[in-house]
């Protein structure tokens, strides 16, 4: 079995991360198991929990792995487009514009990172972060409902701005000089539980998508949103143009 | 006695604390005090945990005391009694170990909010020492906030800063 080279220079994580995927990839690890659980991990390969969590992360964030709330991570099936480098013009959500779209901000706070919230934003897990809870609605139907958590010390006067009228993305970019230069989307589906079931208006257990997004300024990431959306006759709308190369 | 200080000479910032939306668990609660104070060896004195609604407004504080007073059984709370002579009850705290799995964890699974500290009383930032003082003493308040404008929460006076000012005043010759 493949180990960590502690010679090495390359990060603990990425080591793991690379090992993981070796695993993934030439099936010795197939579609649809589940994978070691994190201390078995730690076990295996002698390494801390927090270097396990890194790259189980990644892995979760790069579409190899799939975590299931008290049940186990799993590998799930890649479906990603190869061949194409696409441009996409960065926004937190599109709706058709022509839409009478508003918001309700439902939450503006500052709380510290829970449930791997500081493995996914990549900071200490004493660290403070802004946690924004907005609903969409659509002619007062409620769509979509947005949970964002940045960094504290990223953007500490982001809690003194209008959130209800501006985007995230534009308050970082225009007031704060913050530049997103990437984002990364996963799509899953969600299982509303009895608080998001009751703001979309719909039955607890119900399905829906489920939309993550990594905002980054270069290496690092500056805002992390959970979007969920409802069944109903609105779509969302990602536009993306081939790059010329 | 204080020196003239206000309490804006003495406060801490908020951020020396932890923050909480009020609909965190108990047991959200605990794991944040394992991870800021435990696991760090930060033991800020006192050690608690700063409790917020949603618009950022400060609700009240938690204390580890708060959060195993949360945890407690019911049958270990005492309850109104018939003016009779107190009974040395220490001893049923024994069954709370045997009892711990089922109730407590439940317990766990409830809100901060239910078990919180009120924030009841605060100071202005130009507040003398002496009304942090009284407020703390007659309230029995660990952390006494420090609001703006009634409203902008600004910084945390501590007891041990009240102590240190107003002992200075009757040590001087």
């Amino acid at each position: 079995m493949e180990l960590i080279d502690r010679e090495n220079h390359q990060k603990l994580y990425l080591q793991l991360f690379s090992i993981i995927r070796k695993k993934i990839e030439s099936g010795e690890w197939p579609v649809g198991s589940q994978i070691p659980t994190e201390e078995e991990l730690c076990h295996m390969f002698s390494v801390s929990r927090a270097t396990v969590r890194n790259a189980v992360l990644d892995l979760v964030r790069q579409g190899y792995l799939k975590r299931q709330q008290g049940k186990g991570t799993f590998i799930c099936r890649r479906m990603l487009s190869e061949g194409l480098v696409m441009t996409a013009s960065i926004r937190e959500v599109l709706f058709d514009e022509k839409l009478n779209i508003s918001t309700n901000v439902l939450a503006k706070t500052v709380m510290m990172p829970i449930d791997e919230l500081d493995v996914m934003l990549d900071i200490q897990p004493d660290k403070h972060i802004i946690y924004v809870k907005r609903l969409r609605l659509i002619d007062n139907e409620p769509v979509l409902l947005q949970e964002t958590y940045i960094p504290y010390h990223i953007c500490p006067l982001l809690l003194e701005e209008d959130v209800e009228h501006q985007s995230l993305l534009d308050i970082c970019e225009k007031k704060f000089g913050i530049k997103i230069t990437s984002v990364k989307s996963c799509i899953d589906v969600a299982v509303l539980n009895h608080n998001e079931g009751g703001l979309l208006k719909q039955a607890e257990g119900s399905c829906a998508i489920l939309l993550m997004q990594y905002f980054y300024s270069g290496e690092t990431l500056i805002l992390y949103t959970r979007s969920v959306k409802n069944q109903n006759r609105f779509q969302l709308i990602m536009e993306h143009e081939r790059k010329i190369i | 006695m204080s020196n003239g200080k206000a309490a804006k000479d003495v406060m801490i910032g908020i951020f020396e604390y932890p923050h909480v939306p009020y609909w965190f668990t108990i047991s959200q609660a605990i794991r944040i005090v394992k991870v800021s104070f435990i696991s760090t060896k930060k033991y800020p004195d006192p050690m608690a945990i700063l409790v917020f609604d949603e618009k950022y407004n400060l609700m009240g504080t938690l204390t580890l005391k708060d959060i195993l007073r949360g945890l407690e059984p019911r049958f270990l709370k005492p309850s109104a009694k018939a003016q009779v002579a107190e009974e040395n009850e220490s001893a049923l705290s024994l069954i709370w170990d045997t009892l711990f799995d089922k109730g407590s964890k439940e317990f766990a699974e409830r809100p901060v909010s239910e078990i919180m500290t009120p924030a009841k009383y605060f100071v202005e930032p130009t507040d003398p020492l002496t009304k942090a003082a009284y407020l703390m003493l007659h309230h029995d308040l660990i952390l006494l906030p420090v609001l703006e404008n009634k409203k902008k929460f600004v910084g945390l006076v501590r007891m041990i800063e009240v102590f240190d000012e107003i002992s200075n005043g009757i040590l001087k010759e």
